[in-house]
Parts: C-alpha cells; structure tokens; sequence
C-alpha cells in the first residue's frame, strides 16, 4: 500500500507537471482511459457540438460578413477587422476595459481575500457577516442598481452628502468622464461576495492539522499565513483570478444598466461587450459585432494562457 | 441531515431535474406551452411599464370579450428590452404578429420589409380620418404602419411657480424673447432655473429646424439640416447654460435632463406632448400646463408637425391573422373605450372622432395636450418624413457630441460637423 | 500522515482559567476592534440596500424626488402595485425562477462533475485540447453568439418555454462551474485514488466513491452560484420568455419600470426587495453546507 508523503508544508513546492493519473499505464490502461474519458465527457461534448460550437462557428463566419439581421450575410473579407483598427470608439473601448480590467480585479480579490482571511477566524456572528458581505452580489445586474449607484454617486448622493459636511462640493460622480468609470470599479469591488465565497471554501480546504503541526513546531501567525495558507491557497487564488479577469473583460451588466446604454458620458464608461451589444442589437451590424468578439476572445486568451504559464511559478497543487 | 449521503444528493437531483421537466414547458402557472408559431391567438409585442402593461390588458379583455376570436398573446418588456427581444425575434423570423415600432427604427424595419401593406386589409376601420390624415400616414408612399397617438413638441411649465412669479402666459414671443425670460427668471428666482438644457430634445429640435426653413430628414433619406443650423440651435442652448438659465449639468443628471431631479428647480421643460401625463404624477404639489414652442420670426407658415407613434402588423403573418389584426388595430383607435382605459400615455388620440368623445372624460392635464395637439392637427402643414435606415442612433450621437461641448473638449462647429459626419456615414453604411 | 487522526487536544492550547487577565482584556479589545470593524464596513456595503428597502416603502412618486434615507411617508402601496405584472401575480414569477433556478442546479452538478473528472483525472490524449476549448467557451462574450443560439431553438419551437434555459446547463455548458471543479479536483490528493485503484476500482467507481465526496465544497460551490447567476439572469431569460405565465422574476422586474419614463421606480424597490429574500435565504441556508462539507474532507 503505497501512500504518498504530504508535502512538507513549509515549502513551496513548484508545481509538477501534470502527474501520470492513478490507472494510467500503456497500451489497455491507456485506452480504457480514453473511453471512460469520453462517457465522462458525453454530456459535454453533445453540449458543445449543438449548443456552443456552431453558433460560435457562425459568429466566426459572420465576423468575415456584412450581416445586418433581415438580408442573407454578405462576405467582406477583413473589413470588419480593418475597420475596427481605424475605429476610435473601438479603441476608447478598449482602453475603458483595459483600466477596468486592470484596477477592478485586484481591487475586488483584495477585499474577497482579506474579508475571507477575517471571517475564516472562529468569530461570533460568522454566518450574518458572511450573508451581509454576500448581499451586494446578489444584486449584480439587477435594473435596481442603476437608481441605487446614483443615490450614491448622484449629485445629491451620499458621497456628495458627506463630503457637503466637511465644506467640498462634489460633482455629479456619474456624469463626469473622469469619474464615472471610478463609479463601476467600485461597484465591481462592492460585489467581492462571490470570490469571498470561493476563497472560503478553498480557506476550509486547508487541513486545520498542518496549522497544528507548525504551531508545535513554534510558527507565529504570520509564518502559519505565509508558509500554509498561501502557497496552499494558490490554486484558488489563481482560479479567482482567471475568471474575475475574464469576467472583467467581459464585464456588460454593470455599464449597460448605469449608463442606461450608452457608454457614457463621452463614451467614459464604454465598455468593451457594451460596444459589441450596442453594434449588434442598436446598430444591428452583425458583422462587425462578431469581429469585434472575437478580437476579445483572442486578446483574453492571450492573456488567460499568459496567466497559465506564469502559474507554474506560484501555484502550488496538492497533486 | 448530518451529511448529504450521494445517493441522497443523485435523487434528489433526480427529482428536481423531473419536476423541472415536467414544467418545463409550461411554468408554475401552467403557462400556453406552445412555441413561437404555435395555434393560439395573434401575438401583439408592445413595451411600457407595469402601470401601461395593466391598463392595455384591460382593453385587450375588453377587446376579447366582444370578439373571442381577438384574444391577444401579449409580449410585454420595456422599451429598451422590447428592442432587444425584437432583434433577436427578427434574426429568427419570429416577429409577433402585431407589434409597436420604436421610433428610431421605422424605416430601418420598412427598408427589411417587416410591414405588411395595410391597404390590402380591409378590417382596419379608416373612415374617420381625412385624405389629408391619410397622407400623414404614409410612409414612402405607401400605408404600412398605423399610426396610434401623436405627439407634437411642447413647453410645459410650472403653473404654481409662474403664480409666485407672477406671470401667466410664458411662451408669449419669439425664441429671443423666451431667452430672455428664462436668464431674468433664473437671476431673479433663488435657487430656481428658467429651463433645463434641452439640446437633446428631439421633437423641439425639428420644431426649430422647420420654423427656420430647415427639416430633420429629407425625402430622400438624408440629413435635412447644415451645419450652421445646428450649430445655432446649440449656440442657443449654450448661451442659455453658460449665462446661469439653466441648472449645470451634473445637476440635471446629464444632457439629457432628468424630470426627477430637475423637475423642481424649473420653470419651463421642453419636451414632447404626452410626457405630462406621467411627468405630473412626480409632483402632486404643483399644476403645469402646455404651450407651443416659441416662434421664430422669421418662421414660414406650415412649421408644425405631428409626430405618431405607430403600429405594425408582421409580413410573414398569415391571411387570417392579418385580418384578425386588422380588426385589432381597428379597436385600438378607433373606439373610445379603447382610449379610456388606456389613457393618453401615448399622446392625443389619432382618430379626431375619438378625440373628441374622449374629452368628457380627459382629466386637466389630458385636456391641455388635447388642446395643443388640436391645434397643431388643424393647420395647414409641410410634410415630414421619418429617419433613414441607419441612422437610428442619431439621438446617441447627438448626445455624445453635447456632452463634449458642454464639458468643454469640443468647439459648438467641431461637434456638429462630427455629428453630421457620423449620422451620414451610418445611412450611406445602411444603404450601401 | 498517520498521526493525524489521533490529534486529540493540542499541548499548546491553555484553559481558559489559566489565561492572564492582561491577556483576556487585550483580547477582548481585539475582538471589540474587530467586530466593530466588521459592522462599520458592514453597513458601508449595505447602504444601498438599506436605502433601496427604504425607499420601498415610500410613496412612488418620492422616491426619485425626495431620495433621503429618512422617509418622510410611509406606505406598502408598492408592493401592493408592484404584486402583479402582466396580469399574474408575484409568486408565479418566484416559482418560474424557482424551477429554472433549480434543474439548471441539478443540471450543472451532474454535467459538470462528470466533465471535470474526465479532465482532471484521466488521462487520454485529447485533454488537454478539450480543456482548452472549455476554457475558450467561457471566453467568448455572449452577445456575440446569442443571436445563433436563439435561431436553434427557434426552429425547433423552443421559444418561450424553459427549455432553451435548462437543457444547455445538463450538457456542461457552463464551463465555468467545469473550470472550478478541475482545480478542486486538482486539490485533492491522489493518494486515494491510487488506493482504490489498487483495490481494482475503474474510473467509474473512482468517481462516484472517492472524489466525488470529497468535492462537496466545490459541488455546494456550484449550486450557490448557478442558482443566483439562473435567478438574476436576465438577457437570456427576456429573450426565450414572452409570455407573461412564464415571466421570471428578471423580466417581471424589468416590466415594472420604463426606462422612457422612470414612474413606478417604488415598485421596482419594493419587489427587488422580495426577490432578495429567497436568493439571502437559500445562501445562508446552503453555506452552513459548505462548512458542514469541508469539515468532513479528511484524509481518511
């Protein structure tokens, strides 16, 4: 009976390349895999064939045509793709999602990450603050967001209230180009409950005994957080990462309900899926919406690859 | 349950799936079940609030029950989710059978042959209107939308404030003149504003162009202004926003004035005829009333227009439907008890019989646009024509472009050249 | 590893009447510091929410014009107007969401783990290009592919039921919840199934007996989540559902108010504040779950 030895908690151990899987062996073994692999599979594979292949393949063809909805497609080649380089309001837009990608993300892991940290503790109340925290995602894209953010960010919102009383007078937050995408990064960040959650849940994964074990050994707090719970949390860490950043990316809800549609004022709010929505459905530019998908689409899995790759410095898995 | 045995957790899966099958097709209500070109009554896609979606229901069941063969299978959203379902319904070839056309989409749908022509159907009842009305209609020459309110550009005002102040008449001369007005309220009136910045509005935008012997679109579906005429319509908005008339615009939430916050700091508010009936209910305190737009000098007879809302029946429909539609059609603007439960949400009746066997029982503010829309109707007017297939953002556009003058990145020429710019490029995109 | 299961009480910790009291008091201070952190940061992040169940209970017409978090009247007309849309009333639109919430729990959890076994524990030589397209599918932005889905089930006169909804969640199409469990999967050991190889289980029974159980708090994970994201969906929910029997609370909430003329916003607060407790209500009764499940992933 072989039993692996846990690794030595206290040190990161880079991560291995995918290990041989339990059963995997030459010839009939490896087959055996294979076709257990794909009853395994099944559902999704018939999922992805009817449900998600083909319209992605047709928006991939679409992307190559002028299609305006109500007459057949008609095949332009690259114009979408050239047009898009010399679009302004394409570049605008990626620049707003850039910046939002870039600031919301670590913005709203940091606080999932240290509100988990705090409510992991034993503490009175636990399950209250965890739903309270929790209450804001459950909000997310609702039609109600976009009164309440202007009760906030308004001219005679709350922040305007407060800063009132210490002699500032504050502008409409909302209708100014400079802060107005300052107003959905925060609302992005007010949401941290659902990668609060996951981190919890990978925080919980963690075998209390290791913390035993190194408090006999006399490590402090701040050695159990450095040498435990980080490296054994860098999976999580990095799972949260991979899809807040692509759900930045594709962030539409938050923009499309607080800017009523329109990316604005000046486009300051633009996002990048705003645009695609606002060419397909108000412009009813099919084409065009299609080629500007999938530039996103292979900008984020530029990214999300680049992601992978560095995860082998720090991530850190149990098998 | 101290721990979710598996086999606990795959049957209780099993059973929801099953359930969830089971409803599947119907909802918790037992819902119609059918698809989209299933049997069942005609479709009729409309948008709104819940308020409307309500009081159109009454009528529908008004509707049914002196015709079973009528019932309708509503397809409600608001409007900017109405747009999107439509979109997608278009794709699909599943349009409902009679559905209302937002405004900036007209003729981008008429250019797509959503219409049916509605001169082969004869259940819709025309008989109340007059050759004149009937050309109204028309849109490139043919009938293929039936118009079912109307709206024309308005000043409303503040009837408690002008009291305080004072006066009663506002709108009483020339667009000058109102200038003038709107500063000396401003400066004299603590903590009030003449008007809100209404550059955006649209139906007052074409009221200044036609009296200044310009037009919105041309007949042949291009932009029906210059450069210099919207530079002045803006140049005007600006002078009054710049000289205090107007409340700043974080203020007023944007170039696009919002009702609720400014509403109280105003004494006048541009806007379209029907907004009063549910822009009043925001301030129960105060009484408004309406009046033309200002007259320029220099104004041609004519410059009025009306503007209408219009309905559609769906090309692809069958014989029998379109007929039953046009019945449909026929109820709604044509009969006063239609009107009644409706309410003039959707501007001043289009049938002039049922307009006026509706004012026993318009409440005040209904009767003010009755009366504006009236007089309006009964002049002699110039034609009109709708926006051109592609350019159906132009109000976006629009509003872009004074939201970067009035922050000051662009000059008043440079912003109206690239508004005219992007307008024509998206209708040569269109029809190209 | 064997000496876990014999923890018993650790050396180091004391009896509470053995701690001095300069000890007891610096702790209290802590937990008073903490506490009174939490709640302060608490009710920061719940300002919006306390203000929009304010403003519920305001007359219609004040809540835009009069927006202060102290009301000024009170009234429960909202929630008597804002009860029935389209003729039906609210808890029609609860229990459409209930039951389209809940099969596309049950239809991630089968499909889901099914798949992410596969990728994170069997070896067969196109893994790594199936992850990859998993991946890929979550890349691709909705809007983008909507409109061709929509067409499918069009054809097949699948419109305005729940079928478009449901079904695409039993064929692991949201490959998000695919991506979680991998990486849980991958967090588990593979000492156990090297064990239960050894004692001749397949894939199959590796599956059902050995990982799955241990994947309860990605498996809890994934019901929390689908079944708020399913709640507050919303664009695909307007576009397949247009009849008023199969309104969900989204779209029911959407046809309260028109962005034309904001009046009815009271409605809207009042009836988004009822379609909030169901979704707080199932999160605090399903987390107790995600403790309860961790607490069992013992090495045993």
């Amino acid at each position: 009976m072989t039993l692996a030895k846990s690794a030595p908690p206290a040190q990161v151990a880079a991560p291995d390349p995918p290990p041989a899987p339990v059963g995997a062996g030459k010839g009939r073994g490896r087959r055996r895999q294979t076709a257990a692999a794909h009853v395994f599979l099944a559902p999704w594979l018939i999922g992805l064939v009817v449900i998600t292949a083909l319209p992605m393949l047709a928006s991939l063809v679409l992307s190559f045509t002028d299609y305006n909805i109500l007459s057949t497609p008609r095949f332009v080649g690259l114009a979408n793709f050239e047009r898009l380089l010399e679009d302004p309001r394409f570049w605008q837009s990626a620049k707003v999602t850039g910046i939002y990608v870039l600031v919301s993300v670590p913005l709203q892991l940091g606080f999932a990450l240290l509100l988990a940290l705090i409510l992991d503790k034993g503490l009175r109340g636990l399950a209250i603050y965890r739903s309270a925290y929790y209450l804001p995602s459950l909000l997310g894209g609702s039609v109600a967001v976009a009164v309440l953010w202007k009760q906030i960010f308004g001219y005679d919102g709350l922040v305007n209230q407060g800063l009132a009383m210490i002699g500032i007078q504050g502008s409409n937050w909302l209708q100014n180009p400079d802060t107005a995408l300052g107003t959905l990064i925060i609302l992005n960040a007010w949401t941290f409950g659902s990668p609060m959650v996951i981190f919890l849940a990978g925080l919980r994964q963690i075998p209390e005994e290791l913390y035993e074990a190194a408090r006999v050994d006399g490590a402090g707090w701040a050695r159990q957080f450095a040498n435990i719970t980080i490296p054994l949390l860098t999976p999580i860490i990095f799972f949260n990462l991979i899809l807040q950043t692509i759900g930045a990316f594709q962030a539409f809800t938050q923009a499309h309900v607080v800017s009523g549609g329109t990316g604005g004022p000046v486009d300051s709010t633009l996002f990048y899926t705003l645009y695609i929505y606002q060419q397909a459905f108000v412009n009813f530019d099919m084409g065009y919406a299609a080629a500007l998908a999938w530039v996103l689409l292979l900008v984020i899995a530029v990214i999300t690859a680049l992601h992978f790759t560095l995860s082998k410095y720090w991530v850190f898995y149990g098998d | 349950m101290r721990s979710m045995s598996r086999r606990s957790l795959l049957a209780g899966a099993g059973a929801l799936a099953g359930a969830g099958a089971l409803t599947a097709c119907g909802g918790v209500a037992g819902g119609s079940g059918g698809g989209a070109g299933g049997s069942g009554g005609l479709r009729y896609a409309f948008w709104g609030n819940n308020v409307r979606q309500t009081n159109y229901q009454k009528a529908f069941d008004l509707m049914a029950e002196e015709n079973p063969e009528l019932a309708l299978k509503v397809e409600f959203a608001d409007y900017e989710a109405f747009q999107e379902r439509m979109t997608t319904q278009m794709a699909a070839g599943n349009v409902a059978d009679i559905f209302w056309v937002p405004s900036p989409q007209v003729m981008t749908y008429y250019s797509n042959g959503l219409y049916r022509p509605l001169a082969e159907i004869d259940t819709l009842d025309l008989s109340d209107y007059t050759d004149a009305d009937l050309q109204d209609f028309l849109l490139d020459g043919e009938h293929n939308t039936m118009p079912f309110g109307i709206f024309v550009p308005v000043v409303r005002h503040n009837a408690t404030f002008a009291e305080e102040a004072g006066l009663d008449q506002i709108v009483t001369g020339d667009w000058k003149q109102f200038a003038e007005l709107m500063k000396d309220y401003s400066a004299e009136t603590e903590g009030r504003f003449g008007t809100a910045y209404s550059a955006d509005a649209d139906l007052p935008f074409e009221g200044w162009l036609r009296q200044h012997g310009e037009q919105l679109w041309t007949e042949d579906g291009k932009i029906g202004y210059s450069q210099e005429g919207l530079e002045a319509w803006i140049e005007y908005w600006e002078d009054l926003r710049t000289s205090g008339a107007t409340p700043e615009i974080g203020q007023q939430d944007g170039v696009t004035a919002s009702w609720e916050d400014a509403g109280d700091l105003c004494l006048t508010w541009f806007g379209n005829s029907n907004h009063i009936v549910d822009d009043a209910t925001f301030f129960p305190d105060y009484d408004f009333a309406l009046e033309h737009l200002p007259v320029a000098s220099e104004a041609e007879e004519g410059h009025q227009f009306l503007y209408f809302p219009r309905m559609a029946i769906y090309k692809e429909t069958s014989e029998e439907k379109a007929s039953l539609a046009g019945e449909v059609l026929s109820f709604c603007t044509a009969n006063v008890e239609t009107q009644k439960l409706t309410g003039l949400t959707m501007g001043a009746p289009v049938n002039p019989r049922v307009t006026e066997e509706y004012r026993e029982f318009a409440t005040e503010d209904e009767t003010s646009m009755l009366d504006v829309v009236t007089v309006d109707r009964e002049v002699d007017r110039r034609p009109r024509y709708e926006a051109p297939p592609g350019s159906n953002t132009w109000r976006q556009v629009m509003v872009r472009v004074l939201e970067e003058i009035t922050l000051g990145s662009s000059t008043i020429s440079e912003g109206a050249a690239s508004m005219i710019d992007e307008v024509s490029r998206g209708i040569e995109r269109a029809a190209g | 590893m064997t000496t876990l299961t014999d923890t018993g009480t650790t050396a180091s910790a004391r009896t509470p009447r053995q701690v001095p009291v300069s000890v007891r008091r610096s702790r209290l201070r802590g937990a008073i510091l903490r506490h009174g952190g939490l709640i302060l940061f608490g009710l920061f992040m719940l300002y919006p929410l306390i203000w929009m169940a304010v403003s519920a209970f305001k007359p219609s017409h004040l809540v835009l014009t009069d927006p202060g978090i102290i009301p000024t009247e009170l009234t429960l007309e909202n929630f008597v107007n804002g009860w029935v849309v389209g003729g039906f009333p609210f808890w029609v639109f609860f229990g459409n969401s209930l039951v389209v919430a809940v099969s596309a729990i049950a239809g991630n959890l089968f499909s889901c783990s099914l798949a992410a076994f596969a990728l994170a524990r069997l070896d067969f030589r196109a893994r790594n290009v199936y992850f990859a397209i998993v991946l890929v599918s979550v890349m691709l932005p909705m809007h983008a592919v909507i409109i061709p889905q929509y067409i499918v089930f069009s054809n097949l006169d699948l419109v305005n039921t729940f079928v478009p909804l449901i079904l695409p969640k039993f064929l692991a199409t949201d490959a998000f919840f695919v991506f979680l469990m991998v990486q849980f999967i991958r967090g588990i050991p593979r000492t156990l199934d090297e064990a239960a190889w050894i004692d001749g289980a397949g894939p199959f029974r590796t599956f059902w007996y050995v990982i799955l159980p241990l994947m309860k708090p990605a498996l809890i994970t994934t019901t929390i989540f689908t079944f708020i994201w399913t709640w507050n969906d919303f664009f695909g929910q307007l576009i397949y559902l247009t009849d008023s029997t199969v309104f969900t609370v989204p779209i029911a909430l959407n046809a309260l108010v028109d962005s034309q003329s904001n009046q009815g916003t009271g409605t809207l607060m009042a009836m988004s504040l009822l379609s909030l407790v169901p979704i707080l209500l199932f999160f605090a009764f399903a987390q107790k779950y995600l403790i309860r499940g961790i607490a069992t992933t013992g090495l045993k």
